[in-house]
């Protein structure tokens, strides 16, 4: 189970509604409980996929590296990673599998017309060949 | 000493260590000695052949080992090495979600299947079924038109179509998925369009492709259940074939003029098209909707039967067609059912098979190339019979289609001889005339031509193509019907 406080929620949705319609990428920092992980810090991050940004996201290691340097100098664990899929449904593609790492959960949000309309977290296992669905919780604001 | 950065990630494998001192001259000796102090970070970092995971990058101080020598890449004592894994993904259209099943409904689609949610055996259990499911549709043309529409409407979670067709105004009569304004274009993007109009929500796998022995196993392997809406043998013995090598239910269905039959195939301990048809009719025997013609309403009633029986296979509930052939004669309005039973010694899901694999389809079914070959010299082309008579040639055009195609439309001096009349009107023409023959599209004035040979007719040639190629290359005013 992963839930994510709601200064980060409005954060992330903000995020990825302002690159609507292409796809926008971050980190989520937090703790890692033995009974849930709690996300209470999201970092917005620049897209780095060269080309057509509609449908593609890719995350420049420089940024993950200063994300992870970020919550291990603030004591906390980088939990996961989100990016929105512009007028899609909140799937994990082919895509999104093959270039996943198990160590995170990976949040996806779907952006219908430029607003938010629903998320899923994902755990991809080691092999990239399949995902589970993990519970997701967010708090209102 | 070299020192390697742990990502947050992997701390709980270091005990909680955010740097690892390690020993070592390159990369993988640094690694190595990394997994050989924590072995349960083993498995992160490399895969069962002991290569590093393909998302795993390491950094030698600020530069990637990939752009280096690799897991070569001399260390030394001052050497940072940071881990850092390649994270990238997409919506990304062209490739296939992953399979994620969904447990639950969203508020709209429980406002939406509400009239499915009361009903005890869909409920939320079975309407969440229906959103996993992934249905694959063989042909978005008379069968499959309702079938896609339905399929839509119930929530059906993933549909793919496969068809190459594009919109024709003959088809509109029946293949209510598209409509007037979608003529010239794709049936597929037709279709899809109208299913996303009714369920947003829905995935639609668009393959715009016929459907072959190449690629079946890999389209059709991605699905649970697929329903065969195609209009030839050749297709539908590959359907019935790769369903049961990939132990799919085929959901079939089938219609001709004013009869249609329904069934489902390989499905459990069932039978298979070919323990009903082991053998397909010789070629041309059986005439295609084109050359027989269809009661548009037809395809409307067997398509919904189809989505009924894969909806209820969906939801484990009722009794499906399985072992029943349903016969529906809608000229009589009769419903009939024969029994069926798997046959022990059928060659594809017998107790013994000998087709384990997709074979020659266009081969089996006796169509394709070696028919056409021995007919070139017997034949002759619509602008070649049309120079004939604006030569004033001599010569008799016999037209083999019924009265009442021939009042749709016909061809300036041609003489209406049915085909079914031919062998007792044989007296009407000249054994040594020069005589060509049509029809609709030319497979039964091939017939007429075969009739009149074996009669000892000496000059007698098929006009390729028919009436209908006459109005593409000769004369548009003559309608195609």
């Amino acid at each position: 189970m992963i839930e994510i406080a709601s200064t980060s929620w409005d954060a992330m949705v903000a995020h990825a509604e302002s690159t609507f319609p292409n796809e926008c990428c971050g980190a989520m920092l937090g703790k890692n409980g033995s009974e849930k992980k709690f996300v209470t810090e999201a970092v917005a991050f620049e897209n780095a996929f060269h080309g057509e940004q509609a449908a593609r996201y890719e995350i420049s290691p420089e940024d993950l590296l200063a994300a992870d340097k970020a919550a291990r100098d603030r004591g906390l664990d980088l939990i996961g990673i989100y990016h929105s899929h512009p007028d899609c449904d909140a799937y994990f593609s082919k895509t999104d599998l093959e270039n996943s790492c198990p160590w995170y959960s990976f949040v996806v949000l779907s952006i219908k017309a430029g607003k938010f309309d629903h998320a899923n977290s994902f755990l991809p296992d080691y092999e990239q060949t399949r995902a589970e669905r993990e519970e997701l919780k967010w708090q209102k604001s | 000493m070299a020192k390697i950065l742990i990502p947050t990630a992997l701390r709980q494998f270091t005990e909680q260590k955010d740097a690892v001192d390690v020993s070592g001259a390159t990369v993988g000796e640094a690694l190595t000695s990394l997994t050989a102090q924590y072995p349960n970070l083993r498995k992160n970092l490399f895969n069962d052949a002991g290569k590093l995971r393909s998302f795993v990058n390491v950094y030698v101080n600020d530069e990637d080992i990939r752009y280096l020598e690799k897991t070569e890449t001399k260390v030394t004592s001052d050497t940072t090495l940071s881990i850092v894994p390649s994270i990238a993904g997409g919506s990304s259209v062209v490739a296939d979600p992953v399979d994620t099943a969904a447990t639950t409904l969203t508020n709209e689609e429980i406002a939406r299947f509400s009239r499915h949610l009361i009903l005890s055996e869909v409920g939320m259990e079975g309407q969440v079924k229906l959103k996993n499911a992934k249905i694959a549709m063989v042909g978005a043309g008379g069968l499959g038109a309702p079938v896609g529409l339905y399929l839509a409407a119930a929530g059906i979670g993933r549909v793919g179509i496969i068809d190459f067709d594009v919109v024709d105004a003959s088809n509109l009569q029946r293949q209510v998925i598209h409509g007037t304004k979608d003529l010239g274009r794709k049936k597929l993007d037709s279709a899809a369009d109208r299913m996303k109009d009714i369920n947003p929500n829905m995935r639609i796998d668009k393959y715009d492709t016929g459907l072959t022995s190449a690629n079946a196993f890999e389209i059709l392997r991605d699905y649970d259940i697929v329903i065969d809406g195609t209009d030839n043998f050749p297709t539908r013995y590959l359907v019935n074939d790769a369903c049961v090598l990939l132990k799919k239910p085929n959901v079939y269905g089938s219609i001709f003029r004013f009869e249609g039959q329904a069934t489902v195939f390989a499905y459990g301990d069932g039978p298979c098209y070919r323990c009903l048809y082991p053998e397909p009719p010789p070629p041309g025997l059986v005439p295609s909707c084109a050359e027989g013609g269809v009661l548009g309403i037809l395809p409307g009633l067997i398509g919904v039967v189809q989505a009924t029986e894969a909806v209820k296979i969906i939801l484990g509930v009722g009794e499906t067609l399985k072992n029943r052939l349903l016969l529906y004669d809608a000229l009589n309005m009769r419903f009939r059912e024969l029994k069926l039973r798997r046959d022990k010694d059928c060659p594809v899901c017998g107790d013994h098979p000998t087709v384990t694999q997709l074979i020659d389809y266009q081969q089996f079914c006796g169509v394709g190339e070696p028919v056409a070959a021995p007919a070139v010299e017997g034949v002759i082309g619509p602008v070649e019979v049309k120079q004939k008579q604006d030569r004033g040639d001599m010569f008799t055009l016999i037209d083999v289609r019924e009265p009442h195609e021939y009042r749709i439309a016909s061809i300036p001096g041609a003489v209406l001889i049915p085909l079914g009349q031919l062998p007792a009107r044989l007296g009407e023409l000249d054994k040594d005339a020069d005589i060509v023959a049509h029809c609709k599209t030319g497979a039964r004035s091939q017939k007429a031509v075969d009739l009149l040979k074996q009669n000892g007719f000496k000059h007698v040639r098929n006009m390729t193509g028919g009436i209908a190629a006459w109005s593409d290359k000769v004369d548009p005013k003559v309608p195609k019907y």
